[in-house]
């Protein structure tokens, strides 16, 4: 190209003779360079030193092949993974493949596999390894106690249950606010009421009480130590269960109004009963009372609604008291 | 985050006691409790520390013999393979450490938080003290009980200029302080990995004196007054220790003259030194026991360290017999004490009476009953000694296996581990135990030993590695060889020579029987270790190492490459000793040319043989029985020849 150039500028000195002759000897300078290598020449205006120095050949040190590959068939696995770790090729002597390829394709093998790191092991809780452990440990235990081997013998003994939580995590600090929570619970059954006292308790109790488990569970946490909200925990047990017994003056002064439940013994419909029941009686006469079967059959009747049972006991009932002959 | 629920049971008693307070039983319901059945019995909690689960949970975890130190990460890139590199690495990683501290110390500003609870004192920045910083006794006192002695020094200073009084107990501490330390800072606790490769420095230091003398120390020592014994005691255990002899015992003496009642420990340093005050034995012993004899005027108590710094008195005697004489005087005496031996003890026991020139002794054997299948702890400062020191013993004074492997057994008793020493003392240690087993064992069973040591425990040197070959050798292992090679190659053992002809001389010299399995790959893998070499050495010359080729090891190299059916690579090797037959030193053998001369007989390529001919006759070499060989084997066409004709004539025609 670069003679065809000077060629071109050569025809063309004929007409400009002034732009000739510099040209030409720009061109005939740079003539044999040009010819060695046909690089792209760059203007440099300042004169830099150019430094290509051959970088040194870094020798590396020889790389040992994968530790697995000495390991021995018998080793003691527990002794080459003692604890979690993620994973590792070379020190797993396992053909382990894991992840996605196209169709048809094995799976990528175990080295260089980041599915294989990502994924928790269990490799040191080999059933050898937990065997091991569980010896070493059971010099720190102590046999189950004697009288205590089934359940319901040891909850008769042990009526309430703690439950406290110890966290362990990775920050300077070693505490841990959740860690003050106590959970206190106990089988209602255990505590022995009245009715009225039980009433009360669970009134006072709220919604800590289960009726479908019957347990009652105290969960603690206003206090900043976990001492301190046990002690409370129990505080509020014993406090409930003692208020509960207390009848205050103005709990007399309840009106059916306020009944929870329907009770004969404070309606109407017990003194309806009485009416028809000592219809036309002499004066002075024993009054009569309706039985107690009818009263909870009423009870049962507007406690619980309108059914097919709840009106035939009624039925049942109201024949009886009356003495209608059944068919 | 780990978390553990606890679940606690509280008993009916307990209960029963907060809700049935004060005797008022509210209830209604049938009060009649269930009959009680048999009582129940719960056992005692057995008490453990906070760490003993863990330690149990520790003890069930062996030593992988495939695995790396755990201080090295565990990765093939990352697993050193040499000494140095062992070094390198765990000292790297740690001088990351330092320069964590030091960005912590120079900006100190910026780690004033502390998050930690409870606050962790060593990751708060320390205190600077300059010229002009405000300092009290209270500070030089937390100082001095910190141990940071730069820091102390200078809060004395300070408070020297101020002229504030300091109380003789505070310059009593400091005083201990100073020449326990001979005024220079320590190496801190913490850098674990330069204790561990110091060691072998230090030894070469700890020969002369160290102690300075007319420093703070002694001028401490002086505004003391009156003198009380632990000031004494201080300054006499200070020039002790930094073998500044002559003074320490002068106090002594002067102490003595004053009547003022010395320490054990005093008196334990100044024994040690006995072989710097005195030159005999016989002085040495009898300044040892007038020593000893003041003790017990002063009802002084010995100790482990008496025992142990009359032993090392004794270890310097010149005379055997007087200092086995001594050393058995001493024992008993110490036993009806009721001090017990350490294993420092021993160590001086087995330099005493287990020396080069000496008669044997079988003490070691004692030794060992004494102390086998115990676990021991650290007491005195020289039982680290002991093991690098028994081995050697069973190495080259008894040179006896099974010795060798009770002492082995004993290091790995328990925690035994741990009084290896260092680094240093650790590869002494294999180093004898691999030399001795190499030349007592059986092949099979020292290659199993071998497999478990190295590299991760200890990495041969190549003198371990020439008896090691010489092993190999005697037993005619040839197998063994490529495993040994691939070690010597990571180990950076190619450039012995000595070495390398003593591997090339195993495999040519046994030639491996195709007929049995386990040597059918051998030849072949033979063939590859021969060319490796071949390329290292090469490369070798390249970089201007010692190695060079000689012909010996050219010819070896090209026997086992025709060996193994590397015929082209021969031929390359071949046209290397041809081409530069000048500056090789030496010939290839003749059994190895005709080796090559068979080969290129059925690979028929004869202008290779003529070649060989042509270098035989060139070096005056035996050359009529490769033409005869060369003629019966080819059908050679007439240039081939004439050109044979040429080299030796018409002779090996006749037959």
């Amino acid at each position: 190209m670069a003679n065809s150039l000077t060629r071109f500028w050569g025809q063309g000195s004929l007409q400009k003779h002034v732009v000739q002759t510099g040209l030409r000897g720009f061109s005939s300078q740079q003539n044999p360079e040009v010819e060695e290598e046909e690089e792209f020449r760059v203007l440099s205006l300042r004169t830099v030193k150019q430094q290509f120095q051959k970088r040194r050949e870094v020798k590396k040190d020889p790389v040992t092949p994968p530790r697995s590959n000495r390991m021995a068939v018998d080793q003691d696995w527990t002794a080459a993974w003692p604890g979690p770790r993620s994973f590792h090729p070379a020190s797993v002597p396992l053909p382990l493949r894991q992840g996605f390829t196209e169709r048809g394709a094995a799976a990528p093998s175990k080295f260089a596999n980041a599915e294989l790191m990502k994924i928790p092991n269990f490799l040191h809780l080999t059933p050898p390894a937990i065997r091991q452990q569980c010896e070493a440990l059971k010099k720190f235990c102590t046999p189950w106690p004697k009288g205590l081997e089934t359940e319901a013998k040891w909850q008769r003994h042990f009526p309430v249950e703690v439950i406290t939580t110890d966290y362990l995590q990775a920050l300077p600090t070693i505490r841990n606010p959740e860690a003050r929570r106590v959970t206190v619970s106990l089988k209602l059954s255990d505590l022995k009421f009245d009715a009225h006292a039980r009433d009360k308790f669970l009134r006072l109790v709220g919604d800590r009480y289960d009726k479908d488990t019957d347990i009652l569970t105290f969960v603690t946490d206003r206090c900043p130590l976990r001492k301190q909200n046990y002690d409370y925990a129990l505080y509020l047990l014993t406090a409930c269960y003692h208020e509960s017994f207390v009848t205050e003056p103005w709990e007399a002064t309840k009106s059916e109004a306020d009944m929870e439940v329907y009770l004969f013994g404070r309606n109407k419909s017990k003194l309806s009963a009485e009416e028809i029941l000592n219809w036309n009686a002499a004066e002075g006469a024993p009054k009569v009372e309706p039985s107690p079967s009818y009263g909870q059959s009423v009870e049962q009747l507007i406690n619980e609604g309108e059914n097919e049972y709840n009106l035939t006991k009624y039925k049942e009932e109201v024949k009886k008291m009356l003495n209608i002959a059944s068919q | 985050m780990y978390l553990s629920r606890h679940l606690r049971l509280l008993p009916k008693a307990n209960i029963a006691r907060s809700l049935n307070g004060g005797g008022v039983h509210y209830t209604t319901a049938s009060s009649a409790a269930p009959a009680e059945d048999s009582p129940i019995q719960i056992p005692n909690r057995i008490q453990r520390s906070p760490t003993d689960l863990l330690q149990a949970l520790a003890g069930t975890v062996g030593r992988d013999s495939t695995a790396p130190h755990y201080k090295y990460h565990d990765d093939p890139f990352l697993i050193p393979m040499s000494n140095a590199a062992k070094r390198t690495y765990a000292m790297s990683k740690e001088s990351g450490r330092k320069a964590a501290q030091w960005i912590k110390e120079e900006h100190r500003d910026l780690f004033l938080h502390h998050e930690a609870q409870p606050a962790i004192e060593k990751f708060a920045p320390s205190m600077v003290f300059t010229e002009d910083s405000q300092v009290d006794e209270t500070s030089l006192s937390q100082l001095i009980s910190q141990g940071e002695l730069k820091d102390a020094v200078l809060v004395y200073s300070l408070l020297e200029k101020k002229g504030v009084a300091i109380s003789s107990d505070l310059k009593q501490s400091l005083l201990e302080l100073v020449c326990f330390y001979n005024n220079e800072d320590p190496l801190p606790e913490e850098w674990i990995e330069e204790r561990w490769f110091l060691q072998n420095n230090r030894r070469r230091e700890r020969s002369g004196k160290t102690w300075k003398d007319g420093d703070l120390a002694e001028k401490l020592y002086s505004e003391i007054e009156p003198k009380t014994p632990e000031s004494y005691a201080a300054l006499i255990r200070g020039m002790a220790k930094y073998l500044q002899g002559e003074r320490a015992f002068a106090l002594l003496q002067e102490a003595a003259e004053k009547r003022i009642q010395l320490d054990t420990n005093t008196y334990n340093s100044i024994i040690q030194i006995v072989s710097l005050l005195k030159d005999t034995a016989e002085q040495r012993w009898q300044l040892c026991t007038d020593l000893l004899q003041e003790m017990s005027q002063q009802k002084l108590r010995p100790n482990i360290g008496t025992l142990n710094a009359v032993l090392e008195c004794i270890s310097t005697f010149g005379n055997f017999k007087l200092a086995r004489t001594a050393a058995l005087k001493v024992l008993p005496e110490f036993k009806q004490l009721g001090v017990n031996p350490s294993l420092g003890t021993y160590y001086y026991l087995l330099i005493i009476f287990c020396r080069e020139r000496g008669p044997v002794s079988h003490i070691i054997v004692d030794i060992l009953n004494d102390i086998g299948g115990k676990e021991l702890s650290i007491v005195h400062p020289k039982d680290t000694y002991f093991f690098a020191t028994a081995m050697d013993v069973c190495r080259n004074h008894l040179h006896d296996k099974s010795l060798a492997k009770k002492v082995d057994a004993l290091l790995h008793t328990g925690k035994n581990y741990d009084l290896i020493g260092d680094s240093f003392k650790e590869s002494i240690y294999y180093r004898n135990f691999l030399a001795l087993l190499c030349q007592t064992e059986t092949i099979e069973d020292f290659m199993q030993t071998y497999d478990q040591l190295v590299p991760n425990i200890y990495i041969p040197e190549p003198g371990i590695m020439e008896e090691i070959l010489r092993a190999v050798e005697i037993n005619g292992a040839v197998e063994h060889v490529p495993r040994i090679w691939s070690d010597m190659v990571v180990f950076d053992h190619t450039h012995r020579e000595s070495l390398l002809l003593y591997v090339l001389r195993i495999m040519v010299n046994n030639k491996p029987s195709t007929d049995s399995p386990a040597h059918q790959q051998l030849p072949e893998q033979c063939a590859k270790v021969a060319l490796d070499m071949y390329e290292k050495v090469e490369e070798a010359v390249k970089r201007l190492r010692k190695v060079s080729f000689t012909g010996q090891m050219l010819g070896d190299i090209l026997t086992l490459l025709v060996r193994g059916d590397n015929f082209e690579k021969a031929t390359e090797v071949f046209a290397h000793i041809d081409k530069n037959q000048h500056r090789i030193p030496g010939t290839p053998s003749e059994t190895a040319l005709q080796e090559f001369v068979e080969a290129s007989i059925q690979n028929k390529s004869p202008s290779q043989a003529l070649t060989a001919l042509q270098y035989a006759v060139d070096n005056n070499m035996e050359s009529s029985t490769l033409a005869r060989r060369i003629h019966n084997g080819f059908t050679l066409n007439e240039t081939h020849l004439a050109k044979l004709k040429s080299l030796v004539g018409e002779s090996f025609l006749e037959k």
